[in-house]
């Protein structure tokens, strides 16, 4: 029984955000670059 | 479930995109009638004169009316067959005033070719058995390449004409 408030205090730390800036700026940028690839294919095809 | 913040950002971020994408998608199948330029017209490719289209008289450029074209053209390992000139040459080069309409039609008597008119939208492919069908208005004058861009055989790289948008 010992083990049992130390199973909460893992548990409380896994709650806290973990650090995701640099996640989610790579998700974006490739967003970002699939978003225009893909607005620049489509503006070619409309224009010829 | 626990979700971060960014995690909620950028899941809406590529479900709206993909959201956007579809609708994109739709519009142009549902409300400007897009559809693949092999659209349900089948052709016996060894008898593809038993269709109007594609009979010898009828294959090349034929006008319907004043700026309306109509581009019949047989493919072949390694040809496009554009019908004849008056002397009785092949047509490798066709003119067409600039701002008409014209309706590419083709179809192949043997393997899958490609029919490219290279800088502008007409781009298909062209299966033995199937007639491939693009419109266009051709805004441009110029002289434009019609090519194969589908592997055929090895005489691929001859396979090829002029389209000539004039004043």
């Amino acid at each position: 029984m010992a083990g049992l408030p130390k199973k909460t205090d893992e548990s409380s730390t896994q709650k806290k955000n973990p650090e995701l800036k640099g996640t989610f700026i790579s998700v974006m940028l490739l967003g970002v670059f699939i978003i225009v690839s893909w607005a620049g294919v489509y503006a070619l095809f409309m224009s010829r | 479930m626990h979700l971060h913040k960014y995690e909620k950002i950028w899941l809406l971020f590529g479900i709206g995109s993909l959201i956007v994408f579809l609708v994109v998608i739709g519009v142009g199948a549902f409300y400007k009638g897009t559809h693949p330029q092999s659209h349900m017209m089948t052709i016996d490719p060894e008898n593809i004169e038993a269709n109007e289209a594609f009979q010898p008289d009828n294959l090349g450029l034929t006008k319907v009316d004043d700026k309306q074209y109509i581009v019949n053209v047989a493919a072949s390992a390694f040809n496009y067959d554009l019908g004849k000139n008056d002397d009785g040459s092949l047509v490798k080069k066709l003119s067409i005033p600039k701002g008409s309409t014209v309706l590419f039609q083709v179809t192949s008597k043997d393997v899958v070719h490609g029919f490219s008119l290279a800088g502008t939208n007409v781009n298909m492919m062209v299966e033995p058995g199937y007639i491939s069908s693009y419109e266009t208005i051709l805004e441009e004058p110029g002289e434009y390449t019609l090519l194969c861009n589908e592997y055929c055989g090895t005489g691929h790289h001859l396979m090829g004409a002029i389209v000539e948008v004039t004043e």
